[in-house]
């Protein structure tokens, strides 16, 4: 699903996917996947097991996805693990001590993510201050107002609804996982189909030439940090419904893997091309290691050190497929130079 | 360190009469668009307020010594990102490789019994190490130097965690070198000749000075820093004059790591232990000091004296507001609001600035 334009030959297509970053992630998670159930003698292929694992894969992809979604115009969002933390506390909030129904709760949790990717947005535009410093700065503000709703107190006990509604399931698939599905697929298709999307992805690539052909670079940002936000809070609804309790720590530990997601997934940290494919197949191997820790009950400390071994290695790999890669642009270059002279 | 200065309101007064010399210097932009007279004044403004909100603000074994210990810590932190800063990279792993070099030095004391300062000499090595192998993989892979220390900085947190419950006893170790107490507690008063004794100033202060005035004058004076500086003002002009642009990426990035690592020791001496924590208050406060000090992200320019300044001004308000009752939570709400705040200020400041010296 990398966002790559101008028809080929069908045959050169199918060795593309089979050449892809997609592919070899893909293969990846099915072989740890296969050597997981092989070594817990089956115990992973088992229903309750199964489905904790896609059930708790839910947040990892969405916050996967609203990191990529940022990525991809060239910027980056410190504030997505808090924004998620804050979401959650609040909807929480207004269900437990306002008594508002689940599903305003809900609507809230998912617009305050975006006014707050909004704002992040905006700051970015209007102050010319480098996103990553902006959303830094929106990160420990954010931190501070999550603990503000109710210290470090737990919210638990609100809408029974909501939570069967999270914890449930549909055809043995986990409505959580089902959510996070529905919302990668409509952002492939905002990102290969709709004209914001594709205006995006141009202001990522080449932001001159994105404002030469009448794109608004600052719109783009705008859009970008919103949508990253909206998805945050799509992420904080979900934890909100599969949790069934939760308080001010949530989202402590979404920032890393936030990154690593959509990094292990193939997306360039310069903007300009999106993977959501590869964002959720990475947040799937990540989400593996997890569960491999669980299942050989294995020191939780090695899941960070092999995840960032991973993060390394998977940017190592790129690099080195890059490298026929920049020869062919160079190749490129001078074609396009003889083409000038000519 | 400034809190007996003067109100400096001057330069905020100043611009109108500062207009004759902008247009008689074109290309240096005005006195008052200097962001470190800016944060000098904010500074001194801040600690009138506060002291007359809470005039133990001024309160030398309350509030003054403790500032200050605490400041030496985070001044080195700030410097630590401020040497990659200069390449135009970033170094999120400033924590970890404090807490790695942190592990290394407390290791030597437990474990081969060494005296404090080669036990330190070991731990700086390590970290410089981490740092360089940072710095190999940028230079190796081409890799954005964010995502390289992000996963760095993963790495290691797992790693510390095991190396602290395998080779440590859990969190910390017990065995503390000679002179490490005395350095963490005493101030120069605690030293008398007579009836006349030394100021109040922490011991570790004039230590966490040395690295202060090294790095400053690496940039301003050694080869090596201002190729490094060209290095990030534009990599490809650096390269085609010559500069090995490689070895000065691996050399700043091994110097982030050295001064990580001498930060976890400043700040191990404070709390008198070394502990798997150390290092994991230090991300925000690393960028806080040279940002709000006027190092450029972009890379090509630093600031010692800014990032001294941006960490003074960080500490002035975390000691401001405990003192008026404020909680850790919503300190964390004015800290990011004076980022945010400092930084908008700031790039008004500036872009008035250059179109007033465009015009003239």
């Amino acid at each position: 699903m990398t966002a790559t334009t101008g028809p080929a030959e069908p045959r050169a297509r199918i060795g593309d996917v089979l050449r892809s970053t997609e592919a070899t992630l893909a293969a990846i998670a099915i072989a740890g996947f296969v050597a997981l159930a092989a070594t817990t003698h089956g115990n992973l292929l088992h229903g309750d097991t199964l489905r904790a694992v896609l059930q708790f894969l839910a947040v990892p992809i969405l916050v996967g996805l609203a990191q990529m979604v940022v990525l991809g115009v060239g910027q980056m969002n410190l504030s997505v693990g808090v924004t998620v933390g804050l979401c959650s506390m609040i909807a929480a909030w207004m269900m437990v001590q306002a008594g508002l129904p689940a599903w305003l709760a809900v609507a809230a949790c998912v617009l305050v993510g975006a006014a707050i990717g909004a704002a992040n947005g905006l700051l970015v535009i209007l102050t010319r201050i480098n996103g990553f410093i902006v959303t830094l700065a929106t990160m420990t503000v954010i931190d501070g107002l999550r603990y503000g709703i109710d210290g470090s107190g737990t919210y638990q006990g609100y809408s029974p609804t909501l939570v069967r509604l999270g914890q449930g399931s549909i055809l043995g698939v986990p409505n959580a996982f089902l959510v996070a599905v529905v919302v990668a697929v409509l952002v492939a298709f905002f990102f290969r189909r709709a004209a914001p999307g594709r205006r995006l992805l141009a202001t990522g690539g080449n932001p001159v030439a994105a404002r030469l052909s009448g794109i608004s670079n600052d719109r783009s940002l705008v859009v970008a940090h919103t949508l990253s936000g909206l998805l945050a809070g799509f992420a904080g609804a979900v934890e909100l419904a599969l949790s069934g309790s939760v308080n001010a720590t949530i989202g402590d530990d979404l920032l890393l893997p936030s990154f690593a997601a959509p990094i292990i997934g193939g997306v360039a940290l310069v903007g300009g091309a999106v993977s959501v494919l590869g964002t959720c197949l990475a947040a799937l191997i990540v989400r593996l290691v997890d569960v491999a820790q669980a299942e050989y009950s294995i020191d939780p400390s090695w899941v960070n050190l092999i995840v960032g071994a991973v993060v390394l290695g998977a940017v190592l790999l790129t690099q080195l497929r890059a490298r026929p890669g920049t020869s062919g642009g160079r190749a490129r270059a001078l074609l396009a130079r003889k083409v000038r002279r000519t | 360190m400034p809190a007996q200065t003067p109100p400096t309101s001057a330069p905020a007064t100043r611009p109108p009469q500062t207009r004759a010399a902008a247009s008689t210097v074109r290309r240096a932009l005005p006195l008052w668009a200097n962001p470190r007279l800016g944060l000098f004044a904010v500074i001194a403004i801040l600690v009138i307020v506060f002291t007359a909100l809470r005039p133990s603000f001024l309160n030398v074994d309350l509030s003054l010594v403790p500032m200050q210990a605490d400041l030496s810590v985070f001044v080195v932190v700030g410097l630590a990102q401020m040497v990659v800063l200069s390449l135009g990279h970033m170094n999120l792993a400033v924590p970890r490789m404090a807490a790695v070099s942190a592990f290394a030095m407390g290791w030597c004391y437990e474990h081969l019994s060494m005296p404090l300062w080669p036990g330190m000499l070991v731990g700086l090595a390590v970290g410089a190490a981490v740092g360089a192998f940072a710095g190999w993989i940028i230079v190796v892979t081409g890799a954005n130097s964010f995502v390289v220390t992000l996963a760095l900085d993963f790495a290691l947190a797992g790693l510390i965690t095991l190396l602290y419950s395998h080779v440590g006893d859990g969190v910390a170790f017990s065995v503390h070198p000679a002179g490490m107490q005395s350095l963490g507690t005493s101030t120069f008063s605690d030293y008398c000749a007579g009836n006349v004794c030394g100021p109040p100033i922490p011991l570790i202060v004039p230590i966490a000075l040395i690295p202060v005035i090294l790095i400053a004058m690496l940039f301003r004076y050694a080869r090596v820093g201002r190729e490094m500086l060209m290095t990030g003002s534009n990599l490809k002009a650096a390269r085609l004059s010559g500069i090995p642009t490689g070895r000065r990426i691996i050399q700043a990035h091994a110097l982030s790591g050295l001064l990580a690592g001498f930060a976890g020791f400043l700040l191990a001496v404070n709390n008198g232990a070394f502990s798997a924590d150390i290092g994991s208050s230090f991300l925000l406060p690393s960028f806080l000091s040279p940002v709000l000090g006027g190092t450029l992200l972009a890379g090509g320019a630093v600031s010692v004296l800014g990032t001294v300044l941006g960490a003074t001004l960080t500490e002035v308000i975390q000691t401001g507001l405990n003192l008026l009752n404020f909680s850790v939570q919503a300190l964390d709400i004015y800290i990011g609001m004076v980022l945010l705040g400092a930084l908008s200020l700031d790039r008004l400041r500036h872009s008035v600035a250059e179109r007033r010296g465009g015009r003239a």
